[in-house]
């Protein structure tokens, strides 16, 4: 079933074009959500939701007006259009916007519709997970599972006769597992997830990466405090990417650089990393989180290089703002659902693998933290400064891997700390994450090989071991 | 109770539902953002949906649309009680009887629905102009907007709940860009009401200006352990923080670092915390929560003694103890448990007069890295920016610091609170005034 019968499609966005304006675009989104959840080895949840809802941007002479509802009788998107076209102003700009460019690939390969699974497998999955975090050890007090799936279809229809659909199913595990120990808690996390149906777990193991969080939380429990100071810092592969996804990925979105408050503004053809750092953004990835075949303006994806040997080559964009700079569309226009308008956004953002070992990397750094998994984080895109915590660290020792540490932070400036980037092993991973800005969520895979930072600061409540500090 | 309650719940029972309830939830939105004197971008919609639980030989089952059309609301229905049919059977599973609530006066204001769209758009037009001209080193605004909503959540349920409340919202927020030679630093302000007329303009013009320039040659200082003025937004982060330890439900599952210390010290004796959903200026007040159950005021620590959780109607029957009307939830969720108006109590002291107190010492302004903290151990490891103060005034600018420790450890060395309660989102509707920590371990170079 379509989302929208054609003949809708075209007299809602000819109504909205009756006000003089000189762009409509109409956005039709169904998303259907499950989320199933273990807690103290029981079924806690199994919840499930529907979302439908339209958008309609109309664009005046560079002033954008957006509209939605949840309510796509032929009456009610009328209305919209309507109110669109009433709420819509003329701007004193000149309108600029990219032309699309490039066919859309055909959708993700879905072998398994994850909604033709029953509830049953998934919770079987999710108890063996249960089981296997908690035969860990005794000191595994708590463990809490989630698997997550959702199927999102969307469909694009603009006043230039553009009109394209994409589907994205994507299934998600969650474990969380906390340890203690003498009054002493820890806790650990592993969230693994694909855009695939549910023969995503024919090759992952529910119960082996229960067991993976189980034993780091149980590990940690030794760990000493985190030294404080500046230090060489080794930051591992995967999810290590999120450092490099908020403190610089950011920077590089065209929303901020048109207006001047990146400090990547105007740097294009400029070193902005040490010449062993190149960073992509890479839309078409197969079944990546963060894969779209067409973004949310009708763009297809492509890969986008951002970053080559240091030398800033690209920003990503959505139309409007690569209209504005006049530069080619890159594919990187998304929104969370139908109330949001479309914003620069990354899909699959990571460093480029580089030539050394991680044990090569470890055996060349006499002291430093290894920084081995990374958690949350936070930025400030202007400056570039940020700040991340270290969810699974160790002191590294006359090149060697020494005692855990936990409660680490590290502190930097995103900029800076790409000129500082020493060394860059091969050991090239991606991992899922839902990324915010402006209040809305979306997908994107992070993801970096193992690479080495010469000096970071490092914030923690342990001692700081002598030699570490710098002046 | 309307049509749609009132079919919806005629099927639940139908399909063999003992009990069910229905939350539904409409809004409207208006947005504007300007740039340069010219308006960017205007959201404007009406929005709604729906949640259904439904009970089952204490199995709940749940399922939500945005979607009204008939066959969908009747597909809501059997999909909420076939989610019900895996879950486990629990025997504090139940609703709430139905208790009369007082209305909450004041919590929508009637006006918002009837301003001039133009006036909202002057509004964010005004701040931009004035915050390219209060300082010479700021010249740009990155953003400012203008925001305002109104919402309504009705609740109805097979018991013979019906009940329902309006709120509105209005809100402007302000990021400023200041520049010295090469270097440049943002400034964040907000400003918010319940209608456009209660916004302070010259407020947050002033505020995203001074933050953004006051940052200006900001360096990093050498590790040391010193006494830490937190500003009340500092502070309120930190509270948000603190908020979700408040929850039965965390102390259940073993996520909250208040587990078992009800009745003893977790605070200085000059701490005390209420989470209020009846404040009148607060934004998150309600006259009921997200089940119906009537919102009260309760004291959570009390000159620095835990006095107990927050509950809902579940985590309330399971522990013996009733709940305190603390469900939080929109129309995609199950009521949680949750803080409404987190508040720690002023004291008499003035800022000045707080300041005053610090010979050598750290204000911080902002910090980050708040969704790092394990909310378990409470341990923390933040950045921050701020000012360094030296007989008691606020001196050169800091960044790149870390500041860590615990929450609790933190709490127990608060040894003085102002009288300048000021309030932000974080989690819930937080508020804090300017607090004194007697010593932090800082980190810098």
């Amino acid at each position: 079933m379509p989302l929208l019968e054609q003949s809708l499609v075209d007299s809602v966005i000819k109504r909205a074009l009756r006000s003089g304006a000189d762009f409509v675009e109409l956005f039709v989104e169904r998303k259907r959500n499950q989320s199933i959840s273990v807690e103290e080895s029981k079924v806690q949840r199994v919840n499930s939701g529907n979302d439908l809802g339209a958008g309609l941007r109309i664009i005046h002479q560079g002033t954008v007006s957006y509209v939605y509802t949840e309510d796509l009788s032929e009456d009610g998107l009328l209305k919209t259009a309507d109110l669109a076209a009433q709420i819509g102003r003329r701007g004193g700009g000149r309108f600029a916007f990219a032309e699309l460019s490039g066919a859309p690939r055909p959708p993700q390969r879905i072998d398994v519709p994850p909604d033709a699974v029953g509830a049953e497998a998934k919770i079987e999955l999710l108890l063996e997970a249960d089981q296997a975090a908690r035969a860990v050890s005794g000191a595994v007090k708590q463990v809490a599972v989630g698997y997550g799936q959702s199927a999102q279809e969307v469909l694009v229809a603009t006043s230039e006769g553009i009109h394209h659909v994409d589907s994205r199913t994507r299934v998600r595990l969650m474990v969380h597992a906390v340890a203690e120990r003498n009054g002493e808690i820890q806790t650990a996390m592993e969230a693994p997830g694909m855009q695939r149906g549910f023969e995503f777990f024919d090759d992952t193991s529910a119960a082996e990466y229960a067991r993976a969080a189980a034993e780091r939380a149980v590990a940690l429990l030794d760990a000493a405090p985190s030294p404080a100071g500046q230090m060489a810092v080794i930051i591992g592969n995967e999810f290590g990417g999120v450092l490099f996804h908020e403190a610089c990925g950011h920077g590089l979105e065209a929303d901020f650089v048109v207006k001047g408050s990146t400090v990547f503004t105007g740097k294009i053809g400029q070193a902005v990393a040490s010449p062993i750092v190149t960073a992509i953004d890479d839309g078409t990835l197969p079944s990546r989180w963060g894969t779209l075949t067409v973004d949310d303006e009708g763009v297809p994806t492509r890969r986008n290089v951002l970053i080559q040997d240091g030398v800033l080559v690209s920003y990503m964009y959505d139309r409007l703002r690569a209209g504005q700079q006049n530069h080619p569309v890159t594919g990187n226009g998304r929104r969370q659902s139908y109330q949001h308008l479309p914003i620069p956004r990354m899909t699959n953002t990571f460093i480029a693998a580089g030539a050394h070992t991680v044990e090569d990397i470890i055996a060349a750094t006499p002291r430093g933290l290894y920084a081995k998994k990374l958690g949350a984080g936070q930025v400030d895109v202007t400056t570039g400064d940020f700040v991340f915590a270290v969810t699974e660290g160790y002191l590294i020792d006359g090149g060697r891997i020494g005692r855990p540490v936990r409660g680490a932070t590290i502190v930097g400036n995103g900029p800076r700390a790409l000129h500082k980037i020493d060394m860059v092993a091969n050991d090239l991973k991606l991992a899922p994450g839902t990324c915010g800005k402006e209040g809305q969520g979306v997908p994107v895979s992070v993801g970096q090989p193992t690479i080495r930072i010469s000096e970071l600061t490092v914030g923690g409540t342990g001692v700081v071991p002598a030699g570490a500090m710098r002046q | 109770m309307n049509a749609i309650g009132e079919s919806v719940l005629a099927r639940c029972k139908a399909q063999g539902a003992e009990d069910a309830e229905l939350y539904i939830s409409r809004g409207t939105e208006f947005t504007v953002r300007v740039y340069k004197g010219e308006i960017e971008s205007l959201v404007s919609a009406e929005s709604r949906g729906i949640g259904l639980r439904t009970f089952r030989e204490h199995r709940v089952g749940f399922s939500y649309t945005s979607d009204f059309e008939p066959a969908t609301l009747d597909s809501l229905v059997d999909e909420a009680l076939l989610n019900g049919r895996y879950n486990h059977a629990d025997d504090a599973n139940v609703l709430p009887e139905p208790r009369p609530f007082e209305a909450l006066t004041g919590l929508a204001s009637p006006a918002l629905a009837g301003l001039d769209p133009q006036r909202k758009i002057d509004f964010a037009l005004e701040m931009e102009r004035r915050a390219t001209s209060l300082d010479a080193r700021v010249r740009r605004v990155s953003d400012a907007m203008y925001s305002d909503g109104s919402g309504q959540v009705e609740i109805y349920n097979s018991r013979g709940l019906e009940a329902s409340f309006d709120r509105t919202v209005a809100y402007g927020v302000l990021e400023t860009i200041a520049e010295q030679d090469s270097e440049m630093q943002s400034g964040f302000a907000f400003t918010h009401g319940r209608d456009m007329d209660e916004l302070d303009l010259a407020g947050v013009v002033k505020e995203a200006v001074e933050n953004a320039a006051g940052l200006l040659g900001a360096r990093p200082v050498p590790t040391a352990s010193v006494p830490v003025v937190l500003h009340p937004h500092a502070a309120a982060m930190i509270l948000g923080v603190l908020g979700s330890s408040f929850s039965a439900d965390a102390v259940i599952k073993r996520r909250s670092l208040l587990a078992g210390k009800v009745g003893e010290p977790v605070a200085a004796e000059i701490v005390t915390i209420t989470d209020d959903p009846r404040l009148p200026e607060g934004l998150a007040s309600r006259p009921f929560d997200g089940e119906g159950v009537p919102a009260e005021r309760n004291e959570l620590i009390g000159a620095g003694v835990l006095k107990g959780y927050l509950h809902n109607t579940y985590t309330a029957r399971r522990t013996n103890s009733r709940s305190t009307g603390s469900a939080v939830r929109s129309y995609k969720s199950v009521p949680e448990v949750g803080v409404s108006n987190l508040v720690l109590k002023p004291g008499a002291l003035s800022r000045e007069a707080l300041l005053a107190r610090v010979s050598n010492g750290l204000h911080v302004s902002q910090l980050s890295g708040l969704n790092t903290v394990n909310p378990v151990s409470g341990e923390f490891s933040l950045g921050l920016t701020g000012h360094w103060i030296e007989n008691g005034h606020l001196t050169r600018p800091v960044k790149e610091l870390t500041v860590a420790g615990n929450v609790i450890a933190l709490l127990k060395k608060v040894v003085a609170v102002a009288d300048d309660l000021r309030f932000m989102f974080a989690g819930g509707f937080c508020g804090s005034p300017t607090v004194l920590i007697e010593e932090l371990p800082v980190g810098g170079l």
